[in-house]
């Protein structure tokens, strides 16, 4: 079984405690009004989909319920690291 | 015409047993009642002095039956009747969850091989007075070791029959 570090529990726990959230560090609109159609579909839609580090989100649902950062392989599946939210992209 | 199987187990057969069970070498029977509390707050200094308990600051640690689940959060099993102070007006959130959840308990040397059974932690490690949420298969359970042979395990009403029936089919021998 894939095991996760969390880092709010620091240790690391089995993976389906976790539920996936979708690329990281994507930033909201300050103003979602002001925006155009094509910035709604490359904020809503658009992501980096990369061969290898991958930034995501990931959330400790069946645990402390924290959303947290982590970087992944996309090739080798393959942890790296992963960090509190709202800290710098790593 | 070919003739269909009935279905080995239907929801409506399953029993929510009321008595303890006792297999061998491991005892299933439900905690005396609780209240329970859900609680949360960012600065739990404030929350400490609203309930008038310390609270572990550790996530997994446990103290005067408060166990900390989350950063901000956490969960307290209190002798039925236990009415917290809600600090009206605070940053805090003391909720009154005692419905919401059923304590069973296993006890004895093959309880953890049964909890085990569903749990994907691996229990031989946790120590004695730790708590964690996890799961149990697909059900999400809260996981207390009150003593090296005896778990409290927390789970929400609508999964107690189901979870009840899946430690009774993983003990050993169970009458
Ligand atoms: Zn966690």
């Amino acid at each position: 079984m894939l095991l996760i570090h969390c880092p709010y529990c620091e240790e690391a726990r089995p993976e389906v405690e976790f539920v996936y959230g979708g690329e990281a560090h994507i930033a909201r609109p300050i103003d979602p009004s002001a925006f155009s159609d094509a910035e709604w579909e490359k904020l809503l839609y658009i992501r980096s989909n990369p061969r290898g580090r991958h930034h995501e989100r990931w959330r400790h649902t069946h645990g402390c319920g924290r959303f947290f950062n982590a970087v992944r392989d996309t090739v080798t599946d393959v942890f790296e690291t992963t960090y509190k939210a709202g800290e710098a992209r790593k | 015409m070919v003739d269909i199987a009935e279905i080995a187990v239907s929801a409506a057969e399953l029993k929510l047993g009321t008595e303890p069970v006792q297999g061998d070498g491991v005892r299933l029977s439900h905690a005396d009642p609780k209240a329970r509390y859900s609680l949360r707050a960012r600065d739990a200094k404030v929350l400490a002095d609203v309930i008038g308990c310390a609270l572990p600051g550790k996530i997994g640690d446990t103290d005067g039956g408060i166990a900390c689940l989350g950063p901000d959060e956490w969960y307290a099993l209190l002798p039925a009747g236990t009415d917290l102070p809600r600090g009206e007006g605070l940053p805090v959130s003391v909720v009154d969850v005692s419905s919401r959840a059923l304590g069973l308990v296993l006890e004895g040397p093959g309880a953890l091989a049964v909890l085990s059974s569903g749990c994907p932690l691996d229990l031989a490690k946790m120590s004695v007075g730790r708590a964690t949420r996890t799961v149990f298969e697909t059900v999400e359970i809260v996981v207390w070791r009150e003593a090296d042979d005896r778990w409290h395990i927390e789970v929400w009403r609508s999964f107690a029959t189901w979870l009840w029936n899946a430690f009774l089919a993983a003990m050993p021998q169970a009458k």
